[in-house]
């Protein structure tokens, strides 16, 4: 260990352990604005095509026919498509933010010291995100709609997979963080992974919030009376 | 004792601190490199003037300006060009002038330094500062009072159902499709034609959509354009004012054929357009 | 810390630093992996992928609209195939992995990875020494603009032979979008690619980049898309120019999936390489080196990637939603079930537009590297640099609309857009300014890295003068969609990027390759582009001008004039560009070995030996002045002084 400070050295590069931090918290700050980058395309896809309603084909085909409209006598008639229930979203985001929660509960007892409270807190933000994968694959595999119906149908389900995608490579994070605290390769002295991981998790809870805000507050479309594919005419 | 009225002194007046005007510019001026840059400037600018009526002579090949609006546009190209004159001669003058004056050394030796050592000029910086800035906001301001100009010759965003409906303007609902366009007349008992007919001095309003992929309708000598776009109706128009055969072409890649996706423009009278009209099959019903 | 395990330690420049356990020889799996594993992996995982995918897919199945399954789906699975097993040969996924299972890199293992003692074999693996990153670089780049290049020439073939047709109309379409797409990603990677990675970190005073593995990766997974690139040419062909505009893509043959891909794969390549970069230029300049005391490169290359690490990620959803539109029917672009044209085209262009700052920003901060050498003399106006590129950083992204006046998508937002496009030529013109400030009363050194200076200023007030009548609404009603756009982008984008990247090479040639660079071949391969250049895109903007589309392999015979100037011009560039290449190839395999600072720059990068040693700097230097500290102090300026000093030595006015 260096003489001037008590802190750690990289072993690659030797390094004191807080220069090393101080550019992967630069390089987190930077891997934010490409992924809010990534994820306001997904926002703008959706709120252009909700304003759009391109030849009547943001909802999803017999949309207009879900609840009380929904044609009751035929016993054998297929399941109407519609919108999707919007309070899954929420509760999705609610996992997120608790798994966010633990996650830095055990990153604030690391920094105190408490090695065991940081395995337990990042032990159950990685069940928590486990139970939110489920989730949103189930949420994903009951939609009443598939890929191919319609501009809102393709805009959620993008929505959707992205949020599975953060999931895994969250889920990958939490397990390493875990192992590596169990190996005393995080310690409290070389804490700024899993310092980056709960910042990170912050922004995951962001992204979750815009597309919750997104399917829950622009659902019918605005332009009632798109113009017809092909022709001079507007829906009336 | 002298009762005369004190005219004006005899002798000049004593000299006072202050320099004689534009004393450092008539000092700077002096300067052999500074003479050279300016006489340069001068050259090259005049050299470019022509360019303002050469760039037009390609444009108006085929029979533009067909319209207003062509003409504006070239009006615009032309004062485009002559305002960029200024700044471009300017610096291709120091390109020149370095060339000439100021190549040095040859060779792989390493120079010794010789070159003043300018880190900044206040007065350059603020030079070109301002007057680049001042012609870009010329540019800027002519620019979006000619688009203003442009629009009110079109619809923007009047959606089909709110059309002009007087005797003068002329509707034309376009269709692109690979690859060839039709012309619907509405006017006109919905006639359809492949040959865009317009008559002179009437104001045309287009309505154009796509049946697959992205078009461009294109008139070429009459300085009109839009895209043609599956699933959305866009609009623009403009008034004709010159008899002859243009040209119509799409300008957006649309396919295997797009190199052929051409038709032409017959710009013919008021009467003639009538009677073409009625040859076609569409009495006039609105 | 425990007292009971002995640690082993490295020295580690002079530390003695504990180590992690070492796992085998120094380097682990690294050792066995290099490209020939990776092309294994990649062309065996493509295949097995391409087969399992054509098993699973019931025979004769079909879209909605009668098109065959099979060829998508297959070429699709090949090409996911060939960017996992790719990466997994060339040892991408060994630092992850090692990190999930806590079996850290030790100094050994770094220098193993950083290529040390491993001759010429470390060109050929996934080596994290930024110098051998900024050569593969090169290469890379090289072979790129070879491909785009040969694909010009055929173009021109085509364009120039007007009384037949050389190629079919959809092999036409396939040459001129795939040339586009290749030389748009060439372009991007010239400078920030070779130079910046070879020369930034020893520029700030520093050992590597920030992320040495990430810079190993964003290189790899270039040769992935890359070769996805390539392999488009086999399956029908990028038809639909390299904007790739929909609907018309989803008519296209399955190339159009080697598009996305190559895309998708490319913007994790960029945005890696931005990162890095950013974090670099932001963390790791040397004690003393604060913000005034930092070569304006740096200043370049962090605003260039900036740009990237936010615009290209919009790039990358457009392909990922053109993907899911082809393979699994979402309509986010087909607007028979509410997809809309004007999605993509926003998406598109808001990487579009960012992307040519991307490309025209490294291309100038180089030359401002190269003019105070060659002129001995400081530059001009430093901070008017620093505004000039963050002003084009900060208006680069509220620009992309001038793309799309003409699509009628929002009539009223012409009029901003124009606004902010008109203006986005002042921070432009500040760096001009540099320019010209730079050269003034300079003596010139004519070597070839600044005479190409003169050739990429020339060709960029041509760029930017037509650049201004195209931001103009009513002008672009005329002018979209032609020739003189066509015209107009070359002279920015080759005229001043190309030269100006071919400029910054012959500058680091010596430190870069050790040899030094045949300047007299250079030189005259240099100056036939230049002069081929301007006969091609002048002849090109009378054709634009005369009123002749874009992406048209037969026209009107009034066209046929300028297109046949324009081919002979392109077979001049042609000639000029394998001219410079043979030299630059000559110089590199047999030229005289370089000595460290021949140009006698003062900048930190030519102060290391050549060839660079590993570590870049036995010491880290610590920086005391400002750079560019050239030149004696103005001789014109004690004459000022004595003029002033002479008006106040006259006697004030006094009553006699």
């Amino acid at each position: 260990m260096s003489a001037e400070t008590q802190q750690p050295l990289s072993p690659t590069t030797g390094e004191p352990i807080s220069t090393i931090g101080r550019r992967a918290r630069a390089g987190l700050w930077t891997l934010i604005v490409m992924d809010a980058a990534g994820t306001i395309a997904i926002i703008i896809a959706y709120s252009y095509l909700w304003s759009l309603n391109v030849n009547a084909g943001w909802a999803p085909p017999g949309a207009a026919l879900t609840g009380s409209e929904t044609d009751q006598s035929l016993p054998s008639s297929p399941p109407k498509a519609s919108f999707a229930v919007e309070w899954p979203f929420w509760a999705i985001l609610g996992l997120v933010i608790l798994s966010t929660l633990a996650m830095w509960f055990g990153y604030k007892e690391l920094k105190r010291g408490n090695r065991a409270g940081m395995i337990v807190g990042t032990g159950a933000a990685l069940v928590i995100a486990v139970f939110t994968l489920i989730a949103q694959w189930i949420q994903i595999s009951t939609f009443p709609f598939a890929a191919g119906d319609g501009a809102y149908a393709s805009a959620v389900l993008l929505l959707c997979a992205s949020n599975i995608f953060n999931l895994i490579i969250l889920i990958f994070l939490q397990l390493g963080m875990l192992i590596r605290t169990n190996k005393g390769l995080v310690t409290k002295a070389v804490f700024y992974q899993p310092q980056i991981l709960s910042y990170w998790m912050v922004w995951l809870c962001i992204a979750f919030l815009l597309g919750a805000i997104c399917t829950t507050f622009m659902v019918e479309s605005p332009n009632v009376n798109p113009a017809i594919f092909g022709t001079f005419d507007q829906q009336s | 004792m002298d009762t005369r009225p004190t005219g004006p002194p005899d002798e000049p007046e004593e000299p006072t601190n202050r320099p004689p005007s534009m004393h450092r510019v008539k000092m700077w001026l002096r300067r052999p490199y500074a003479k050279g840059i300016v006489a340069l400037t001068v050259i090259i600018g005049v050299l470019l003037l022509p360019m303002a009526w050469i760039i037009l002579i390609p444009m108006q090949a085929t029979g533009a300006p067909a319209s207003e609006i062509m003409a504006g546009i070239e009006q615009t190209i032309f004062v485009f060009t002559i305002v960029s004159i200024p700044i471009v001669a300017f610096v291709y003058a120091v390109l020149v002038y370095s060339l000439l004056k100021w190549r040095k050394h040859k060779g792989d030796s390493i120079p010794e330094d010789e070159s003043p050592a300018i880190r900044t000029n206040t007065i350059g910086v603020a030079l070109w500062t301002g007057v680049s800035s001042v012609l870009a906001f010329f540019l800027v301001v002519w620019g979006l009072i000619e688009l203003a100009q442009i629009t009110s010759n079109s619809y923007g965003t009047i959606s089909a159902d709110q059309q002009p409906g007087d005797e003068q303007s002329v509707i034309v609902n376009v269709t692109g499709q690979q690859w060839i366009w039709t012309f619907e007349y509405p006017q006109h008992d919905g006639v359809t034609t492949e040959v865009l007919y317009l008559p002179k001095d009437r104001p045309v309003y287009f309505n154009v959509t796509s049946k697959d992929v992205i078009h461009n309708f294109w008139l070429v000598e009459l300085g009109v354009k839009i895209d043609a776009n599956p699933g959305a109706i866009t609009q623009t128009g403009v008034t004709p004012n010159k008899l002859g055969s243009f040209n119509l072409r799409c300008a957006e890649l649309c396919g295997m054929h797009h190199a052929y996706m051409e038709t032409s423009i017959e710009v013919v009278e008021g009467e003639t357009f009538a009677s073409v009209m009625r040859e076609l099959g569409g009495g006039r019903t609105s | 810390m425990s007292t009971e395990t002995i640690t082993p330690t490295s020295t580690v420049f002079g530390a003695e630093v504990p180590q992690p356990k070492q796992h085998g020889k120094p380097g682990g799996i690294m050792r066995r992996l290099n490209l020939g594993t990776a092309l294994i992996g990649g062309v065996g995982l493509a295949a097995i992928s391409g087969f399992v995918a054509n098993a699973l897919i019931p025979a004769g199945a079909s879209t909605v609209t009668f098109a065959p399954v099979a060829p998508d789906v297959v070429y699709l699975a090949i090409l996911v195939g060939w960017t996992i097993g790719f990466s997994a040969g060339i040892g991408a996924f060994v630092g992850p992995i090692r990190w999930l299972f806590g079996r850290d890199l030790t100094h050994a293992d770094a220098e193993y990875m950083a290529g040390k003692d491993l001759g010429v074999k470390r060109y050929f693996k996934f080596t994290t020494d930024h110098k051998v990153v900024g050569v593969q670089y090169l290469v890379v780049t090289m072979f790129i603009l070879g491909f785009g290049g040969l694909l010009a020439m055929l173009i021109r073939t085509e364009l120039g032979v007007t009384w037949s047709e050389v190629f079919s109309p959809g092999f036409y379409n396939s040459m001129i979008g795939t040339h586009g797409i290749a030389m748009i990603i060439a372009m991007i990677v010239s400078v920030m690619g070779p130079i910046a990675n070879f020369i930034m970190p020893l520029m700030i005073g520093a050992r590597d980049m920030a992320f040495p593995r990430l810079n190993a990766l964003s290189l790899w997974l270039l040769v992935v898309a890359a070769a996805a690139l390539v392999s488009t040419l086999f399956t029908g062909g990028i038809q639909d120019g390299w904007s790739v505009y929909q609907p018309l893509a989803s008519q296209g043959p399955p190339a159009m999936l080697g598009y996305q891909m190559t895309i998708i794969v490319f913007a994790i390549s960029t945005g890696v390489a931005s990162v890095n970069l950013m974090v670099t230029a932001l963390t790791m300049r040397a004690k003393g080196m604060t913000w005034s005391r930092t070569p304006i490169f740096v200043y370049g290359v962090f605003g260039a990637a900036l740009m990237g690490l936010y615009a290209f990620p919009f790039f990358q959803y457009s392909q990922i939603m053109a993907l899911t539109d082809r393979i699994w029917n979402t309509s986010f672009f087909n607007p028979l079930q509410g997809g809309s044209v004007w999605l993509y085209e926003n998406l598109f262009w808001l990487l579009g537009h960012p992307e040519v700052y991307v490309i025209i920003i490294p291309g100038t901060v180089v030359l401002f590297e190269v003019m105070p050498v060659f002129l001995r003399k400081p530059l001009f106006s430093f901070n008017f640099a620093v505004a000039g590129i963050v002003g084009v950083v900060a208006l680069s992204g509220l620009v992309w609309a001038h793309h799309m006046y003409m699509t009628g998508w929002a009539p009223a937002a012409n009029y901003p857009f124009m606004l902010s496009t008109e203006m986005i030529s002042i921070p432009v013109g500040f760096l001009v300014l540099v320019v010209i400030g730079t050269m003034w009363r300079g003596l010139v050194w004519t070597r070839l890295p600044i005479m190409a200076v003169y050739a990429v200023i020339f060709n960029k007030m041509i760029g930017g003068v037509t650049g201004i009548y195209l931001s103009d609404v009513p002008v672009d009603q005329y002018m979209h969609g032609t020739m003189f756009v066509v015209a107009h982008f070359h002279y920015m984008l080759m005229g001043a990027g190309l030269f100006g990247a071919m400029a910054g090479l012959a500058f680091y040639f010596p430190k870069m390759t050790g040899r030094v660079l045949d300047e007299r071949t250079a030189s005259i391969g240099f100056w036939t582009a230049f002069t081929g250049f301007q006969i091609t895109f002048m002849a090109m903007f009378v054709a634009g001008l005369q009123g002749m589309p874009r992406r048209v392999l037969q026209f009107d015979s009034l066209f046929n004039a300028p297109n046949w100037i324009s081919t002979i011009g392109a077979y001049i560039i042609g000639l000029g560009m394998l001219i410079f290449a043979g030299a630059v190839i000559s110089s590199w395999t047999s030229g005289d070995k370089a000595p460290a600072n021949p140009f006698g720059s003062k900048s930190l990068e030519w102060q290391t030996p050549t060839p660079v040693p590993l570590e870049n700097f036995e010491v880290l230097p610590v920086v005391t002045q400002k750079p560019y500290s050239y030149g004696v102090v103005d001789p014109y300026q004690k004459e000022m002084d004595a003029a002033d000093g002479d008006l106040d030595t006259q006697k004030v006015g006094s009553n006699q």
